[in-house]
């Protein structure tokens, strides 16, 4: 029995013939992606249907409550009221990690099971990151802040600062990743155990109880616990955490 | 075999695919779930505060209907007091006024009484006057047995009741 993880699987190729970016996959990366933004974009417009100030509904108040615990998590993480405008990119950002991190429970690829999704986020929360860095202390001033404490630390310092979306992007990555790797190995292990144990049944009752993988069914989802739910909701809170850290450090200069 | 991506590597259209998926996703949060809750939660805000600002109103509006309604109050009882005070003084008045008029009156029943009792008995001393006269002039007359003249007796008697007078 073979058991391989192999990257995402592509759906669909448009030639475009552009040099270096090459020709447009549609991977199921993107698909799930599409999927992900779908389920999300449809739970906010049913949470927030027919919206009352007072006597309000259950899903309102649930509504309001998700509302109120963003504004909290960046409010409390950065001290101040000066970064509200980013709540919605980092709701979008936590959002969009879980639900692509939990979708795996439905038997789909994970999005960012794709080193390419958390490159993107990273990119993205990297450039924040120097665009609030330039804005606090000047171009000039961003610039020397690669010297200190002393000028020979300028290479590391360069190097820590790459590091920044390197590590935030492979963090993540890594993690949803050893849980698929995992996750598959497990099944494939379990099946093959589940064929070993009742293949020892004389026969034909042997034969074909062997060829069902009955172990299977339960003992993944305790593992899943773990490597799905927990692991994926807390990639999501760190990925978040960092990314308001980071940016609130950078705008202190 | 289905065609495969890396399992580690950066594709670059995928790469850019989901930047833009981020920011989209931004927005259809910020559009579907921030906007409408934040609109709501500001209004629930703006309906609380103008609570509140009614509720001071209506206490301030209340406490200067109280202070009136005290005012008033005082006003009332002063005005009342001051009736009493004029009741009872007007009352005295009439009282004493009364009591003169029947002391007045009770002075002239007197009087008149007085008067009457004189008169009548002026009456009476002159009814018996005459009485006496006549009884007299019966006894003198059959006295003497002979008619006495008129004129005569008249004078006698006259002189004998003047006497009787004096002497009662």
């Amino acid at each position: 029995m073979n058991f391989d993880v192999t990257g995402a699987a592509v759906y669909f190729t448009i030639p475009t013939g552009i040099p270096i970016l090459g020709d447009i996959q549609i991977t199921e990366t993107l698909v799930v992606s599409w999927i992900v933004m779908a389920l999300i974009t449809g739970l906010c417009i049913w949470l927030t249907r027919d919206l009352k100030v007072e006597n309000i509904s259950k899903r309102q108040a649930l509504a309001e409550f998700l509302v109120e615990q963003a504004n909290n998590f960046v409010r409390n993480n950065t001290g101040s009221r000066k970064f509200d405008k980013l709540i919605p990119f980092v709701a979008a950002l936590f959002t969009t990690s879980v639900v692509s991190n939990l979708i795996s429970l439905t038997g789909l690829r994970s999005p960012t099971a794709d080193l390419s999704t958390e490159a993107a986020w990273a990119i993205v929360v990297f450039i924040m990151i120097t665009g609030n860095k330039i804005k606090a202390g000047g171009f000039l001033g961003y610039l020397k802040g690669f010297t200190t404490p002393i000028a020979v630390m300028t290479p590391f310092n360069i190097l820590s600062e790459l590091a920044t979306p390197v590590s935030m992007a492979c963090r993540h990555f890594g993690n949803i990743l050893s849980g698929v790797v995992i996750n598959g190995l497990i099944y494939a292990a379990l099946a093959l155990a589940s064929s070993a144990l009742l293949g020892w049944l004389p026969g034909a009752l042997g034969q074909i109880l062997g060829s069902i993988p009955i172990l299977d069914v339960g003992i993944p989802a305790i593992l899943s616990v773990y490597f799905d739910w927990f692991s994926g909701a807390m990639q999501a809170f760190i990925f978040s955490m960092l990314t308001i850290m980071y940016i609130a450090n950078a705008a202190e200069g | 075999m289905r065609e495969v991506q890396d399992l580690v590597g950066i594709a670059p259209w995928t790469f850019i695919a989901q930047i833009c998926n981020l920011f989209i996703q931004m927005y259809l949060i910020k559009r579907f779930l921030f906007k409408p809750i934040n609109a709501v939660l500001q209004k629930r805000k703006e309906m609380a505060d103008a609570q509140l600002t009614d509720a001071r109103k209506s206490k301030e509006e209340a406490e200067a209907m109280k202070a009136e309604y005290e005012q008033n109050m005082a006003q009332a009882k002063a005005e009342a007091s001051e009736i009493l005070k004029d009741a009872q003084k007007s009352a005295q008045t009439k009282a004493e006024a009364i009591l003169q008029d029947a002391q007045a009156q009770a002075a002239g029943i007197k009087a008149k009484a007085e008067a009457d009792i004189a008169q009548e008995r002026k009456k009476a001393v002159g009814d018996l006057k005459n009485e006496i006269g006549s009884i007299a002039m019966d006894i003198a007359g059959k006295v003497i047995e002979r008619e006495v003249s008129e004129d005569d007796h008249e004078k006698l008697i006259n002189e004998f009741i003047k006497n009787v007078g004096e002497a009662s």
